[in-house]
């Protein structure tokens, strides 16, 4: 892999532009996925039984009644109306209601401009956090913030390449997630590495911050309402998303689905919307325009700390595989603690790392410098010929499509362990649990957080020589990632130093604690957190 | 459909793909038959019959080629038929004309010679990942069961499954290779139960060989199938597989119809492995090369073999076929 630095990057016009026509181009957007959905609810609903426009319907008002009286909010009365005229409806009336519901959830998706979150953000200035959060608006006034901010966020791996694909065809940035700074962080990282801005499928909950909800809205953000169970809503989002790519606009989704609890390297992705591409070249291939090229992007946000650590772990290790799927009430709700974690951790210079992959195309194939897709035995193949059958016609088989985008997603997992980059606190992180490990004769953490506390304490000397022997792993094997560009030629002592110093200074206690000779676990639960990191890097054969 | 929608290529004219396409043709199927041996192509074309299956009069619909682009153009379905140890090679060969639209479905009950991909470190693959390593099309497959070329070609009642990741493979694996009486095809989406039951047949009918040439009694007998049965699942399950695929046509189906009689190279293996009339032997035959691989897959996953791992031990000279005999029984009994 070679590395591109992205200091030099020249600008990507063309894929500018591309944002900027949205406000023009929402209404068009709309009116594409209500004609589509509904047409196929319509023809799907003839074969009677579940697929009815009845059952939809019903579905629908049956999924809302139970929210709304759950949150105890109002607005039910309209659902069992809905409910109760249903019996009464002709199929002319259902087509209009389904017609009405689309829309509706359409507009919900896209999203509304509201002019008092306008007045109130725009009352405060290009401030340093309007900025990180629109960091493609207002580029004039920004870029001397941004030029501060330059050192923060460093930005690298296969940037040339994928600008020619940002060039060429439509982006699928897919990064790893672990926080909800990412949105933000990835959007300055692809400004840093000459890339376009995306648009991107956001949670309903991170808008109840109405600051943050403007920036997020202006960086061209759309809506996801998690609490929305019923398969219509499920239909407008992915229609809304591949309606999207077709227009060529960038995207962004998180193949993980939701943050990474453990902060192990995702392996298990949701995938979610990352379907839409298979679909959406689909459509195109079908419209005649199989060079309107979809790439998929891997990305590694890498941060030296994370502003959410302490929630994620607790949700993680209270119940493993039952995570709580939606937090509302983490750091990330807390303006003052966003504010905190900016001040101190992004004031490290290249505290984030964003790491870009080589792209690939929505079957999962790899590419050629100049977009082209290859098979595993470095041929280049049509990608039109994934979805087309024995006569050449593009045929619709969503069990196949879904395969196909398994097979990406296993790519992805595949690439971003080698994509993922080491600070120091992962470092000194995976160093110290080892040293624990071995004291207490478990790796299991859950044993380990009953452990005697004479097994928390290491001494310095062994923490050094497991770093050291670490980074001599990491260079051996690039397969695992690598440790920080700007620090690798840091001694053992530098890394430990400032690896405990980050690991000390921002969560609410320290994690380790340092006296001359001998080094504490004050917090096992937030050490095991950033070890993870490394966790695929399997532990030393003795 | 088309012409080529309703046509089936096979790749390889040995004994199996020859009575495949001979079953195939004679249900009224449109066959490309695809062999790099020229001859072959010119006697089949000829004479409508195969040097490598003289047996079998080969109907009209059934045409061979050497053009590996006529196959490719000619049929979308494609039945991969050669021997495991060119099953990288013929992908490779074969990736070269097609795309992402072809479906590849292969016959191969083995598992394919350990790639030196990393260095020096060998891997284990199974055949439908060779193919992907060599061909565009995601959409691959496996065909496997107890159809013995002998029986297709002479149109016997035979049953086969065929398994795939894609519904579309099994549904059309199902429409075109399906030539009743003489062929039904199952269905099944565990493309690795099929893959490594099918692989693991083979080294167990050395197993039965074996244990035949050394006048085992019946009862010792049907427990080493039970046995050799229930540790394939389990590896099968460590893999990712279904347990009950290994009970099925292309596992218990496969080892009880190669050892009935001397009809299968593997089972012939194990006897004269028993009456000493060979030694180690590593490679003669695909169950021999399974039973290899799949000791090491299985250490790979950590599952216990007792009969893989004595077939193995005898294959590679380290154990007396007794000694062997005597170490499955007593583990097995043991477990029991």
């Amino acid at each position: 892999m070679t590395a591109v630095m992205a200091r030099d990057a020249r600008p990507v016009r063309e894929a500018e532009n591309r944002l900027e026509k949205f406000n023009t181009d929402r209404e068009r957007l709309l009116s594409e996925v209500e004609r589509r959905v509904v047409a196929r609810r319509v023809a799907e609903g003839k074969a009677g039984g579940d697929a009815s426009l009845e059952y939809v319907l019903n579905d629908v008002a049956y999924c809302e009644i139970r929210r709304l009286e759950a949150s105890k909010s109002d607005g039910v009365e309209r659902w069992r109306d809905l409910s109760r005229r249903l019996l009464g409806m002709s199929e002319d009336d259902k087509r209009e209601e389904l017609r009405s519901l689309v829309r509706h959830y359409g507009k919900d998706v896209v999203g509304n401009f509201d002019p008092r979150v306008y007045k109130f953000a725009t009352g405060i200035g290009p401030s340093l956090l309007g900025f990180l959060f629109s960091p493609t608006s207002n580029m004039k006034e920004g870029m001397n913030t941004l030029r501060q901010l330059d050192a923060r966020i460093h930005a690298d791996g296969e940037t040339e390449i994928a600008r020619t694909c940002a060039e060429r065809g439509t982006l699928i940035v897919t990064p790893t997630h672990s926080s909800n700074m990412d949105s933000p962080a990835i959007g300055l990282g692809l400004t840093r590495a000459g890339l376009p801005p995306t648009t991107y499928g956001a949670g309903k909950n991170l808008f109840s911050n109405p600051f943050i909800s403007f920036f997020m809205r202006n960086l061209g953000a759309y809506r996801v309402d998690r609490r929305l169970k019923f398969e219509l809503y499920k239909d407008v989002l992915k229609e809304y998303s591949t309606v999207l790519l077709e227009h060529g606009y960038h995207s962004l989704f998180f193949p993980g689905g939701t943050r990474c609890r453990s902060n192990i390297v995702e392996k298990n992705l949701k995938l979610g919307l990352l379907g839409t591409s298979v679909t959406a070249y689909k459509n195109s291939v079908r419209e005649g325009a199989p060079n309107k090229r979809l790439y998929i992007l891997p990305v590694t946000i890498n941060y030296r700390l994370v502003l959410e650590a302490e929630t994620l772990i607790d949700d993680y290790l209270a119940e493993v595989g039952k995570s709580r799927y939606i937090i509302t009430d983490d750091e990330f709700s807390r303006v003052g603690r966003i504010l905190e974690f900016f001040r101190k951790i992004l004031a490290h210079e290249g505290s984030v790392v964003v790491r870009f992959g080589r792209p690939l195309d929505p079957f999962g194939n790899d590419i050629t410098d100049d977009g082209e897709s290859i098979d595993r035995a470095g041929r280049i193949v049509d990608p039109a010929s994934f979805v087309k059958g024995a006569d050449g016609e593009v045929t619709d088989d969503d069990q196949r499509d879904a395969e196909y985008t398994r097979a990406l997603g296993r790519r992805l997992a595949a690439a971003y362990p080698k994509l993922t980059v080491f600070h120091s606190t992962h470092l000194v992180a995976r160093a110290v649990w080892d040293a624990v490990c071995q004291n207490a004769g478990t790796r299991d953490i859950y044993r380990l957080l009953r452990a005697p506390t004479g097994h928390l304490e290491v001494s310095v000397g062994t923490v050094l020589s497991g770093i050291d022997r670490l980074r001599a792993r990491l260079l051996e094997n690039p397969g695992f990632g690598a440790e920080h560009p700007l620090h690798t030629s840091q001694s053992a002592a530098d890394k430990l130093e400032t690896g405990i110093h980050g690991l000390s200074s921002y969560h609410t206690r320290p994690i380790l604690a340092r006296t001359n000779e001998m080094i504490t676990a004050l917090d096992l639960k937030l050490l095991y957190y950033y070890q993870n990191r490394t966790a695929h890097v399997p532990p030393e054969v003795s | 459909m088309s012409k080529r929608a309703d046509a089936v290529g096979i790749v390889g004219a040995g004994t199996f793909g020859t009575a495949l396409g001979s079953v195939l043709a004679r249900a009224g199927r449109r066959v490309i038959l695809w062999s790099r041996d020229v001859s072959v192509v010119e006697a089949i074309q000829g004479t409508r019959r195969s040097p490598r299956l003289p047996a079998a009069q080969l109907a009209e619909s059934l045409e061979a080629t050497a053009d590996p682009k006529r196959l490719a153009s000619e049929a979308r379905f494609l039945v991969m038929a050669v021997s495991s140890k060119d099953v990288r090679d013929r992908a490779r060969e074969l990736g070269e004309v097609l795309d992402g639209s072809h479906i590849v479905v292969h016959a191969i009950g083995a598992l394919p010679a350990p790639a030196n991909k990393y260095g020096t470190h060998l891997v284990n693959e199974r055949v439908s990942e060779v193919l992907l390593e060599g061909i565009p099309t995601q959409k691959v497959g496996v065909l496997a069961g107890p159809a013995l070329p002998q029986d297709l070609a002479t149109s016997s009642y035979s049953s086969m499954v065929v398994a795939s990741r894609f519904d579309e493979v099994v549904a059309e694996g199902r429409r075109l290779l399906s030539a009743p009486p003489a062929l039904r095809v199952y269905t099944s989406k565990d493309l690795i139960g099929v893959e490594l039951a099918s692989a693991l047949s083979g080294a167990y009918t050395v197993a039965l060989g074996l244990a035949d040439g050394l006048d085992t009694p019946v009862g010792a007998r049907a427990v080493l199938i039970t046995r050799a049965i229930a540790e394939a699942s389990r590896l099968g399950q460590a893999a990712g597989a279904e347990a009950r695929t290994f009970s099925g046509l292309a596992g218990l189906g496969n080892l009880l119809v190669r050892t009935q009689g001397d009809r299968s190279a593997d089972y012939l293996l194990g006897r004269r492995l028993a009456e000493g009339i060979v030694t180690a032997d590593t490679g003669r035959t695909e169950g021999a090369r399974a039973a290899l691989a799949a000791v090491e897959l299985a250490a790979s996953l950590r599952v216990r073999m007792p009969v893989l791992q004595g077939i193995a031990a005898v294959l590679t000279g380290k154990l007396e076929p007794r000694e062997a005999a005597q170490q499955i029984g007593d583990t097995v009994a043991f477990e029991e």
